[in-house]
């Protein structure tokens, strides 16, 4: 890429669970640059640190080893979304997607207009009086995205955000991913079980070993942006799902 | 906490840096600190206040024939103890306290399992159960007394109606949240009465239930020591009554210390036991960890 800065840089990162003999390696050591506006996918074996490299890079957790730098001058760069939507059931959709302004002490009136227009972006607009618990999964992960995206993130970690939905419901909210992002250009973290969806979506996929995970594999989908859920009926797009799944399957087969 | 560390650059722009904090360079250290100043905290706090009132006794700022120093308080429990003169009402009171736990226990768990599964049984005793779940179980006294004259009968049975609601109002909600995932997959193998009780009901509501018997251990010390003052002979609430009446407030503390101490063994006994019968419940960490 031949990027001078980097957005986000992690050096020999690693990350232990426990203490003595129970200790647990969960990730790396690992290295990993990402440029502005990348969108980058992660696929690897259930429990091969996945989701602890976005918890530290979120702030949640912090690195065992090594370190991790985002190029921001905002103290909080990143929002992230969460697999199981990580949506509050006692606020309404819109007061949710407002949660993240309101945090930053936004002017009400300011929030207001900023979450409904993502409202209305993401399809929302006729429930931003009802409550998360009246919504269908789909709509659910819809605010988590909206609230996510309402605070302007340079970073956007998503964590399996997909992963609770059925499967065309699942497409379709891809789709409405990549529109959103290649207007926004925002750095993206996208960790995911599906390859068909790293690929749909990445500007680069990889592929992680089995616990503790590293990068085995890098692979740049051949679709230039703005692209469309039409890649997935390429050629190309089938070939490179079963040479992911070539790298993939020997680690994702229990040891 | 603060995980993030910033730095400037030369170029100007800020970095944000998440790297190791002390429980991850020192994980050994750090947790053997956190242990340590965990234990002294708890152990701290105690001993500071009664030293404190024992300042307080030695330099008269209390009137210690009221409020005897600590001391006086422990050596006098001392020489009861070795008189022999303080076991017959520990005795008393843990006697009645184990059978009146022992039977609201018992009846309790069965009843709010019948209640739980059944909705028939349910619709006709929650209302009536719910009436006298509010009624001070103190205030019944008077009627087991006359169930059951002076003596044992209307101690236990005090301890039993109080153990018995808490007891039923957790197992009889903790049966109905059973998830019905839990149910379904049982009645699909064809599971029986029995066996549904023995492998679904019984595990999947235990935690909860449990939950509510160490909660009426310390609640039945509670009542008994209350009905031993009004209507016993003997036992620590007795003690502490009666000495209080002769002034001899030492020897009312000590009856006090043993109530605490009673309850505290108590329920920390019920709460292992709580603990070996279900290893895969999450550890209630009531008190510190492991």
């Amino acid at each position: 890429m031949g990027e001078p800065h980097p957005k986000l840089q992690a050096t020999d990162l690693s990350r232990t669970f426990g203490r003595g003999p129970g200790a647990v390696d969960a990730l790396g050591p690992l290295d990993l640059t990402v440029t502005p506006g990348e969108f980058v996918c992660i696929v690897g074996p259930s429990g091969c640190g996945k989701s602890t490299l976005l918890r530290i890079a979120s702030g949640l957790l912090r690195p065992s080893t090594g370190e991790l730098a985002i190029r921001t001058t905002s103290p909080r760069p990143a929002a992230m979304i969460f697999q199981d939507y990580g949506i509050y059931d006692w606020k309404t959709v819109l007061a949710n997607v407002r949660f993240g302004l309101d945090i930053q002490r936004l002017p009400r009136r300011e929030a207001n207009a900023r979450a409904r227009d993502w409202l209305a972006r993401l399809g929302l607009a006729d429930f931003a009086s009802a409550y998360p618990a009246t919504l269908s999964g789909g709509m659910r992960q819809r605010v988590a995205i909206a609230r996510a995206l309402a605070v302007e993130p340079e970073i956007l970690l998503m964590d399996e955000p997909f992963a609770a939905l059925d499967a065309q419901l699942r497409m379709i909210l891809q789709d409405e991913l990549l529109e959103l992002t290649q207007t926004t250009r925002t750095t993206t973290l996208f960790i995911t079980h599906s390859l068909e969806e790293a690929i749909v979506l990445g500007d680069r996929v990889l592929v992680m070993s089995a616990r503790p995970g590293r990068f085995i594999a890098e692979r740049r989908p051949p679709f230039p942006r703005p692209r469309s859920g039409e890649v997935r009926s390429a050629p190309e797009f089938t070939a490179l799902k079963s040479e992911l799944w070539q790298l993939l399957r020997p680690e994702a087969v229990p040891a | 906490m603060n995980t993030a560390v910033r730095k400037e650059c030369t170029d100007s722009t800020a970095v944000l840096v998440r790297r190791p904090g002390p429980r991850e360079l020192h994980p050994e250290r750090t947790h053997r600190r956190r242990r340590a100043l965990e234990l002294s905290l708890a152990l701290a706090v105690p001993l500071v206040l009664v030293l404190l009132w024992q300042l307080a006794a030695a330099q008269a700022w209390i009137d210690d024939r009221v409020y005897p120093a600590p001391t006086t308080i422990l050596a006098d429990g001392w020489d009861r103890a070795a008189a022999g003169d303080l076991w017959p009402d520990v005795w008393a009171t843990l006697k009645r306290v184990l059978a009146g736990y022992a039977i609201g226990t018992a009846s309790g768990y069965a009843l709010g399992l019948l209640m739980g599964s059944l909705s028939l049984v349910r619709a006709a005793l929650e209302p009536l159960l719910d009436a006298l779940y509010v009624v001070p179980k103190l205030a019944l006294l008077p009627i087991f007394l006359n169930m059951f004259g002076l003596g044992e009968g209307p101690q236990v049975a005090l301890v039993a109606a109080t153990v018995f609601f808490f007891v039923w109002i957790s197992t009889m909600s903790a049966v109905m949240s059973i998830p019905a995932g839990y149910r379904d997959a049982g009645q699909v193998f064809g599971a029986s009465s029995w066996q549904m009780f023995r492998h679904v009901l019984l595990p999947a509501s235990l935690p909860a239930v449990l939950v509510g018997a160490r909660i009426a251990a310390g609640v039945a010390v509670l009542v008994i020591v209350a009905s031993e003052q009004i209507a016993a002979a003997n036992g620590l609430g007795h003690l502490i009554f009666d000495s209080r009446a002769l002034f001899q407030n030492d020897v009312m503390f000590v009856g006090i210390v043993c109530v605490a101490v009673l309850g505290v063994v108590f329920s920390e006994l019920v709460r292992i036991l709580g603990r070996l019968l279900t290893p895969w419940a999450p550890r209630d960490r009531g008190r510190g960890q492991s």
